[in-house]
């Protein structure tokens, strides 16, 4: 064998490696995000389970749980957002992505649920917003709104901000879209029970909040 | 894992990441190793320099002034200057050299470089070795010259770099000579160069009379007489430490009319007049690999110049889309980092290894050539420059050889 052809050979042998090398390590970098992904949801799946067996245990809402409620809440948003990003680099067709997704819906409805009681038993007036999204090609503006919730969630922390994929394949989910009457006509926006569809901008959404129900972090812009 | 549009460049990039790695190995191959060992011998045979000239007038007399400079024994350099109808005061400076016992100088019309060439290789009699001198000033003949004791020689390239470079355009270029200065020592190893650059490169006396004197070619002539003599089973080699300092154009528009005619030149010759060499089983290396993967390197450099419009296009919307949504501070507002949301993906990674692979290469083809000047500025601007200026020569290049449209020299 001529040296050019077994520099060829070793050349091709040293691509793959590097190739192969690079493709596992994206690979295992993904896998960890959905160990991390899993190992949130249980964790906020035992918070949440703990406040709703305090709830059964007091046979009424525990107000004294309101600011654990307002944690889980923001560590729901965080989850959210870290799991729109590995839905972005796995592909929204994943199969792991989607049953972390149908957990994370489980989540929210059941903080959305727990929310309401406690509003309803100790007198609490929370801002909640349900937002409906689609990422099969048929919203054009949801990316939009994503960001204007992302952006008001930052800047009102007392906000509760709710999304869940309108299309998710999740009984649950199905029956909440009923309850909460959604249309199709995505993106969807229920902010304390009064329905938008269609883009909204910041401003629109801010006027439905009732005054002085939430604080700032920065002054609005 | 997401098949976004990504995936459109990863081809690309594993031919690219293959043609590296080839390198590398025949870097470390025996043939180039044994070429960076620097010849003991000392034979001297009669060499001859010829430096044609057009509207040379600021340059001339320095770079007569260098070659004389050159450590060589006098009674075997001649120099061959010859004035190809310059229209400025050239005619004149040349002129002051025509006492001068090793230089002849010889005027005549202006009929392109390469008819300066076989008019000065044609006063050249007495030289085993003729060299054509289109820069600033090379420093050391010795090693050209040892460079031809291999068998089986008929021209031998140096290491060119940018003479003291100034304008970020030259500076761009800069770093691209001293990866060009690797690219081309790995290649000689292997007997894969199909050009051997106009400002000093080498030939044997002997094989102008066996495959003809410098055509027109495009106005790459220096390209195609490297592609006659890999037709004919010739060999063309490199003297890795023999140095040679060109000043590079200096801005834009000079630098596209350059690669213009350096492109054209060599999709004209390969695609028209060379079309054997392609493929060509006699040399596998030229025939097989490198050629086709230069033919490649203008679609791939094309192909990715439209995908990085796309992108950022892509990106641009969405971001005005974004600054219409929300305001800009928080668009641009500092994220806590986490290892989460590490921006790891198989092409930045790839990429990564690329691009530092061409860093090695650069930081190589400076040390081996000991070439002076500091690189590390220059491949900065390299990295951003090159990517978007490069495909502008190539498309036109390609567009005027689709057309049939004419290139000029200058």
């Amino acid at each position: 064998m001529s040296i050019v052809a077994r520099n060829a050979l070793i050349a091709l042998g040293i691509t793959a490696v590097i190739a192969g090398t690079v493709m596992y390590t994206v690979s295992y970098l993904n896998r960890a995000r959905i160990t991390e992904l899993s190992a949130i949801e249980n964790q906020l799946s035992i918070d949440t389970l703990s406040l709703e067996t305090q709830f059964s245990l007091l046979e009424s809402a525990p107000c004294d749980s309101v600011a654990s409620s307002t944690t889980l809440t923001s560590e729901l948003a965080d989850l959210g957002d870290r799991l729109a990003y590995t839905e972005n680099q796995l592909g929204k067709n994943d199969t792991r992505v989607i049953q972390l997704k149908r957990q994370y819906s489980l989540l929210e409805i059941r903080d959305y649920l727990i929310t309401k009681k406690l509003a309803a038993a100790c007198g609490t007036k929370p801002v909640t917003v349900l937002y409906f999204y689609s990422n099969t090609g048929d919203c054009n503006d949801c990316d939009r709104a994503g960001y204007a919730l992302s952006y008001l969630h930052n800047t009102y922390p007392a906000l509760r901000v709710y999304s869940f994929d309108y299309n998710l394949d999740l009984g649950a989910l199905k029956t909440f879209i009923t309850v909460n009457k959604v249309q199709g006509d995505l993106p969807a926006f229920v902010v304390n029970g009064k329905h938008l569809y269609g883009f909204t901008s910041l401003e629109d959404l801010e006027k439905i909040f009732p005054k002085g129900a939430l604080s700032t972090t920065t002054a609005p812009q | 894992m997401a098949w976004g549009p990504d995936v459109y460049i990863y081809p690309f990039i594993f031919v690219a990441l293959y043609f590296e790695s080839f390198l590398l190995v025949t870097f470390l191959s025996k043939p180039a190793r044994a070429r960076r060992i620097k010849s003991t011998k000392l034979s001297t045979p009669n060499v001859a320099i010829i430096v044609p000239c057009w509207n040379e007038e600021t340059t001339i007399a320095g770079t007569v002034e260098s070659l004389l400079a050159l450590e060589y024994p006098k009674e075997k350099l001649s120099l061959i200057l010859i004035n190809d109808g310059s229209t400025d005061a050239t005619p004149s400076v040349i002129d002051r050299f025509a006492e001068h016992p090793q230089i002849t100088t010889i005027h005549k019309e202006n009929g392109g470089k390469f008819t300066a060439m076989n008019i000065g290789i044609e006063h050249a009699k007495d030289a085993e070795l003729i060299g054509f001198l289109d820069a600033v000033a090379p420093d050391s003949l010795r090693e050209v010259v040892a460079a031809f004791d291999e068998p089986g020689i008929a021209a031998i390239t140096s290491s060119m770099s940018i003479h003291k470079p100034q304008t970020l355009f030259q500076r761009m270029q800069y770093a691209e000579y001293s990866l060009s200065i690797t690219l081309r020592h790995v290649f000689a190893s292997i007997n894969g160069l199909y050009v051997a650059p106009g400002p000093f490169s080498f030939y044997r006396r002997t094989i102008f009379a066996d495959i003809g004197m410098f055509k027109h070619a495009y106005l790459a002539e220096d390209m195609e007489m490297a592609m006659r003599i890999q037709r004919a089973g010739m060999s063309i080699g490199n003297a890795i430490r023999a140095r040679v300092y060109t000043k590079g154009p200096s801005t834009f528009p000079k630098l596209l009319t350059q690669r213009i005619r350096w492109t054209t030149g060599f999709l004209r010759n390969i695609l028209f007049d060379y079309r054997d060499l392609l493929g060509n089983k006699k040399n596998k290396v030229l025939g097989i690999l490198v050629l086709p993967f230069a033919i490649y390197a203008v679609i791939a450099g094309i192909s990715l110049f439209f995908y990085g419009i796309y992108q950022t296009i892509t990106h641009g919307l969405h971001t005005v889309s974004m600054i219409q949504t929300v305001p800009l501070s928080y668009l641009f507002s500092w994220h806590p980092f986490t290892w989460f949301y590490l921006p790891i993906t198989i092409p930045t990674l790839l990429g990564a290894a690329l691009m530092l692979n061409v860093f090695i290469w650069m930081m190589l083809g400076k040390h081996l050539s000991k070439t002076p000047g500091k690189l590390a500025l220059n491949v900065v601007i390299f990295i951003a420059l090159y990517g978007i200026v490069a495909p502008v020569w190539l498309i036109r290049s390609v567009s005027d050889v689709a057309l049939g449209t004419r290139t000029p020299w200058r």
